[in-house]
């Protein structure tokens, strides 16, 4: 297992990589899921005001 | 075309007229991007080393990033006078292709600007320990990389045109496209000022130049309609 | 009728619940391609001949520094829709792209440092295409910071549109630099037309990371992309139903 890690020496350039990119990965969905949140609320804040004015 | 409209090459040649009679109105305008220009420049010799050997060596670089600062500053007044007493609303309304008009603008802005840096650029290398020879050279890259610089330069000006403190937006802007200016005219000024044949990065600096007057005005017209709207 | 289907894409309401069903579609077999993909790659793919398990990282920065020249072109392409014939949701579809373009712009060239140091020696050379990928970096956050100036957001749409067009020249030059000059970077391993120079058990995490990650991107835009074309929605019927808490 320990042999896995190790990636033949490469360890400290392999596992910084595949980190980085799964934080972007991860970063990047809550980003959007955060966006559209926004966005609804937004609209729906839009909307009642508009329906309480005649 | 409509009756009696102008034919574009004249009416470009009609608002370089202008934009020189005004410019020369007011000289000092012209003089701010020269004197940054000297300022920067003298700022290596005092930070890095006086060594002319050492200067020589980077000479290139340093003429073309003070260079390309001095253009990003005086880009903020290509369009400014004419966006703020509305000239620039009647060259949009006037029916005349925009992309000639800003064409001669921007034509008529490297000759006040570019052309003075180019004539000026041999002087601060001599005080970098460039040998006399190499001028010709170096105000020939010069002219050529500023005048690409001032077309490019022309898109990030017209999209930042209403833009608070837009000077600075407008050089983030420009400075990915400029790059590859930067890249060839040092290049092609340091074969210059070793005395070499400097005709393949002016070959490709001249391509940039090529691009960047036919397809810019075209760019330009269209953000400036954008910021005017 | 060929441009039925492209009107329907115009209409907001339409994209709106398309992007809203296939999000789960895409996100789910991106994920399975993904994790496929990486334990593939990690696990089964041998170590190479020079490389050793160092080569392990083109798995990442391949697949990223793909996605980082796709989703500006299609960013630019949605910019050029939205501005030629000023259709918001092709507007909303560029600004979706453009973060996540950015932040896999960075990946690329972080994953390409940590790649470069134990191949060149070097976490960073000025070779054409790494400077190259950096400025298309400056090109995202520019086009990001000119949008982010604009109070109005019709404005910021057009103006972020010409700038985007205007990148695409950046595209190409990342791509082929490494055919037009000397550059450190490795050239293709991988061809449309010619032969791969890659080992095929090496080449086949290889693909189903990069179709894995762009599966990834559609879901995410998708998400991104219903967000903005409900902030240039104002008082449109159809968005009461779908806001309803």
């Amino acid at each position: 297992m320990s042999h896995f890690f190790a990636m033949g020496g490469y360890a400290r350039y392999l596992w910084p990589s595949y980190g980085v990119t799964l934080l972007a990965v991860v970063a990047n969905i809550i980003w959007a899921r955060g966006l559209l949140r926004r966005a609804k609320t937004e609209a729906r804040r839009r909307l009642d005001m508009q329906g309480e004015s005649p | 075309m409509p009756e009696g409209l102008t034919p574009p090459l004249t009416a470009a040649r009609l608002v370089i007229t202008r934009d020189l009679t005004l410019a020369f109105r007011r000289p000092e305008q012209l003089l701010h991007p020269l004197a940054f220009f000297v300022m920067v420049t003298t700022l290596f010799p005092l930070s890095v080393s006086p060594e002319l050997s050492q200067l020589r060596a980077i000479a290139p670089g340093v003429l073309w990033v003070a260079a390309l600062l001095a253009a990003l500053l005086a880009l903020e007044f290509l369009f400014r006078d004419d966006a703020q007493d509305g000239t620039l609303e009647q060259y949009a309304l006037s029916g005349q292709s925009l992309t000639w008009l800003l064409l001669g603008k921007t034509g008529a802005h490297w000759l006040l600007t570019g052309v003075p840096l180019s004539l000026m650029a041999p002087l601060m290398g001599y005080t970098l320990g460039v040998p006399a020879a190499a001028s010709a050279g170096i105000m020939v890259t010069v002219a050529l990389g500023s005048l690409a610089l001032s077309f490019i330069g022309s898109i990030g000006a017209a999209l930042t045109l209403g833009v608070r403190r837009g000077g600075v937006l407008l050089s983030i802007l420009i400075l990915p496209l400029a790059v590859p200016i930067l890249i060839f005219g040092s290049r092609a000024t340091e074969l210059a000022i070793r005395g070499e044949a400097y005709v393949a990065p002016m070959e490709l600096l001249g391509a940039i130049v090529v691009l960047s007057f036919t397809l810019a005005p075209l760019a330009a017209a269209a953000a400036v309609r954008i910021s005017l709207e | 009728m060929t441009w039925t289907w492209f009107h329907r894409l115009g209409s907001p309401p339409y994209i709106y619940r398309l992007a809203g069903r296939l999000t789960p579609w895409f996100g789910w077999i991106a994920a399975v391609l993904l994790l496929g993909a990486l334990f593939d790659g990690l696990v089964l793919a041998p170590p190479d001949y020079q490389q050793g398990d160092g080569f392990r990282i083109i798995y990442v920065h391949v697949p990223t520094a793909w996605l980082s020249l796709m989703i500006y072109t299609w960013m630019a392409v949605a910019a050029a829709v939205g501005l030629i014939w000023r259709i918001k949701v092709a507007h909303a579809a560029a600004a979706a792209c453009a973060p996540i373009g950015a932040s896999f712009t960075a990946v690329a060239l972080v994953t390409g440092m940590l790649f470069g140091k134990p191949m060149w020696g070097a976490y960073w050379v000025w070779d054409p295409r790494l400077t190259s990928e950096l400025l298309l970096l400056f090109l995202y956050l520019g086009y990001m910071g000119l949008r982010a100036s604009f109070d109005d957001l019709q404005r910021a749409d057009r103006a972020s549109a010409v700038l985007a067009i205007v990148g695409i020249v950046n595209v190409p030059i990342v791509h082929f630099s490494v055919i037009w000059w000397n550059s450190l970077h490795q050239g293709s391993s991988l061809s449309l037309t010619g032969k791969d120079t890659i080992a095929t058990p090496m080449l086949i995490p290889l693909l189903l990371s990069m179709l894995g990650f762009t599966l990834y991107f559609l879901a995410v835009v998708l998400v991104r992309l219903r967000g903005e074309v409900l902030r240039r929605e104002r008082a449109a019927s159809w968005i009461g139903e779908v806001v309803a808490p």
